[in-house]
């Protein structure tokens, strides 16, 4: 975390930096089936997030000898452009970091995605933020979790994400880039909506028993608002069709 | 690429005897050209282009740095690329394979011969240049990623604000210099089969080709070339291939204007 | 237009038993992106890759030989054989287009083929696997308007792979890929054999 002393004032009078209440989650904005050659594909905007998340499987296993003869393998990669952030330019390649969060994503989609259906095989999630803000790891769940079922993936739900910090006493839901730098906790969460169940956990900073229920409880609030968006990109793919139809297209 | 794409080719050779494509277009006409610009924001300029089906991301970022030893008062310039693998599904994780580092010193070259930014413009006090950095990110791809990349990066170069200089450092808040361009070019591809010579060669049509040419102009003079694959070019052939990139220029700038005029 | 649901989506509260979905807790949940049909107790999935079954009729490329036995690139995440032999008097070589049927799965993704034929020349295209169905449609119906009203032959496979020959595949190609895109629709049929029908007059115009 970055050094408080030069901490900008991230809550005045009920207003966060960039004008929200701290209940209040960024706009979101979705579209499936960006991409042609991927099975699945989702272009996400949440923020000043750009996210651009793509599936391919299942398919092949390659190598060959890594195929589970007895359900699909998931594979993972997360990564961030090169010019992603504002400020300078950052090296390509897989940081610790970026393993990391390509790890625990892939955790996420192992739990609900049936992987029996389709064993000896391998499905491949990709996700680029192109241009990040603070909880690009949410965003990247979010946008992953379209993308699957764009492409077909048999799943349990789609799995959203939001992260949810705290300033001082107050929660804040959906940190962006500034308010993770400098709150006293961030902690992302991944959720199946049709459960309420974890799927992702994460947390470092400083948090109170009470304090993580109630930051439960505002991801899953804001969860309604998510699965909405991820719900209208999907079915907006058919209707887009159904449009042109009807303008003799 | 595998063998779908090769029973694909085969279909493409026979199609060619007969003078046709299998989209219907002229053997020197592009597929349809879309460019857009400022994709990306926090990135000093940006642009994203579409030749048919082939998506490539530019992304331009700017940073306070040492000059290289042999050129102390000049900015530094470089290019990458990175065949993503959610492009296509033969593409693979990992290190920069040698068509992503061709593709992207095949960019450079065209650029920085024709001296489209002026690196001593970018020279900020002794030990102190502006380093640029083009990325190139391939999203999809149906073939002719040079043309498509280097109208991406020109486009986004054409379109980078520089970030403020303060105290030593770049003030990234604030960015509303523009990178000073002297030139712009574009590159046009070719491709031959057997002694057809056709522009713009798509995913299918790349694997019907016995060899690639791509020639970058300025409109007037070429700034760079680089033949592909394993087939051979005449004399002749360059010759006729020079001239229609150099008319093919008009349009691809004009592409490029417009896109970087657009609100 | 039918309902189209989503990986999670409630088809239930009581356990039933329907392909395509999953049981939770004694309730049934769609495991798919698909279209519901409640009377007829049926979920069409919109979107994903081949699942072999027996029975299908595919295409493939041959891309070894050993012997009498084929490997086949069937475009899945598995593998397919064709093994000839006594009863198969078939003669491959690799890169030859084949059409087959599927005869058994081993270990859920190895593909036994058999009743095979080769089907030269022409071109093959991909399609979503899920819209193989409109393609083809009820009897034949659809690829069969296609082919005679654009003179062409054409073997659909049931893995999203499909074959085509003659001068006007063009306008075969792109009928099938506005089936691709339209198949959640109504009306798919007519609207079809009009385009075809009009594309058709632009070669008869040119002559």
């Amino acid at each position: 975390m970055a050094n408080k002393a030069n901490a900008p004032k991230l809550l005045v009078d009920g207003k966060r930096i960039d004008g929200r209440t701290t209940n209040q989650l960024r706009p979101i904005k979705i579209t499936a089936g960006v991409l042609e050659n991927a099975d699945g594909s989702a272009l996400l905007k949440w923020g000043n997030n750009i996210v651009l998340a793509a599936v391919f499987g299942p398919q092949e296993s390659t190598p060959r000898h890594t195929a589970d003869p007895v359900k699909a393998t998931v594979k993972c990669r997360y990564s961030m452009a090169p010019f992603s952030s504002m400020g300078e330019h950052n090296r390509s390649g897989p940081n610790r970091r970026a393993i990391e969060i390509s790890k625990v994503t892939k955790e996420v989609f192992e739990n609900v995605i049936f992987l029996n259906d389709f064993p000896g095989s391998e499905i491949n999630i990709f996700i680029e933020i192109l241009q990040s803000d603070g909880g690009t790891r949410a965003a990247g769940i979010t946008a992953a979790a379209v993308a699957l079922a764009n492409a077909g993936i048999h799943m349990k739900d789609i799995v959203y994400a939001v992260s949810v910090g705290k300033v001082g006493d107050d929660l804040l839901l959906d940190l962006n880039m500034i308010e993770d730098n400098y709150s006293d906790c961030d902690m992302p969460m991944a959720i199946s909506p049709r459960n309420g169940e974890l799927l992702l956990l994460q947390m470092d900073g400083n948090i109170t028993r009470e304090e993580i229920q109630k930051a439960i409880q505002m991801a899953k609030d804001a969860g309604k608002i998510i699965s909405a968006a991820q719900q209208e990109a999907l079915l907006k793919v058919y209707k887009n069709v159904e449009k042109e139809i009807e303008n003799g297209v | 690429m595998g063998v779908f794409e090769e029973i694909k080719g085969n279909y493409v050779k026979e199609l060619i005897t007969k003078g046709l494509r299998e989209d219907k277009r002229g053997m020197m006409d592009y597929r349809n050209i879309k460019i857009v610009k400022d994709f990306i924001f926090h990135a000093e300029g940006s642009s994203i282009v579409d030749i048919g089906s082939t998506k490539v991301l530019a992304g331009i970022k700017m940073q306070v740095g040492t000059p290289m030893e042999d050129t102390p008062t000049d900015g530094n310039f470089t290019v990458s690329a990175e065949l993503l693998p959610l492009a296509h599904a033969e593409f693979e994780s990992g290190p920069p394979s040698p068509e992503s580092i061709e593709l992207a010193r095949v960019v450079d070259r065209g650029i920085r011969a024709a001296n489209c930014i002026d690196l001593s413009k970018l020279f900020i006090e002794e030990g102190k240049v502006w380093e640029v950095y083009a990325d190139i990110y391939v999203l999809n791809y149906d073939g002719n990623l040079f043309d498509a990349s280097t109208l991406a990066v020109m486009t986004a170069l054409k379109n980078t604000k520089m970030p403020k200089y303060e105290n030593g450092k770049a003030v990234y808040e604030e960015r509303t210099t523009p990178l000073p361009i002297n030139a712009v070019v574009a590159s046009t591809t070719f491709g031959k089969i057997g002694s057809t010579l056709l522009l713009d060669p798509n995913i299918n049509e790349e694997a019907a080709l016995d060899a690639r040419l791509t020639i970058t102009t300025d409109g007037k003079r070429v700034r760079a070339m680089q033949k592909g694959l394993d087939g051979s070019i005449a004399d002749s052939e360059l010759d006729n291939l020079v001239d229609i990139s150099i008319m093919k220029y008009k349009e691809l700038n004009e592409k490029i204007e417009n896109a970087v005029k657009e609100e | 237009m039918k309902n189209i649901i989503l990986p999670g989506a409630l088809i239930s509260e009581t356990p039933i038993k329907m392909e395509n979905t999953y049981l939770d807790n004694g309730k049934t949940f769609s495991k798919v992106i698909g279209l519901y049909d409640p009377e007829k107790k049926q979920i069409i999935p919109l979107e994903g890759n081949w699942l072999p079954k027996v029975n299908d009729i595919v295409v493939g490329i041959v891309t070894s030989s050993k012997g009498s036995v084929y490997e086949v690139e069937l475009f899945f995440f598995g593998r397919g054989l064709l093994i000839g032999g006594k009863f198969e008097d078939i003669k491959f070589k690799t890169g030859d287009v084949i059409e087959a049927k599927v005869k058994d799965i081993e270990d859920n993704k190895t593909v036994i083929l058999w009743d095979a034929r080769a089907l030269r020349g022409g071109t093959l295209l991909s399609v979503k696997p899920t819209k193989v169905p409109r393609i083809v449609g009820r009897n034949n119906t659809m690829v069969e308007q296609i082919a005679r009203i654009t003179k062409s032959s054409i073997v659909v496979g049931t893995n999203g792979i499909i074959w085509l020959r003659g001068e006007f595949i063009g306008v075969a190609t792109t009928a099938i890929k506005k089936i691709e895109r339209e198949a959640h629709t109504e009306g798919l049929t007519d609207r079809i054999k009009n385009m075809l029908e009009n594309e058709m007059l632009k070669f008869d115009k040119q002559v």
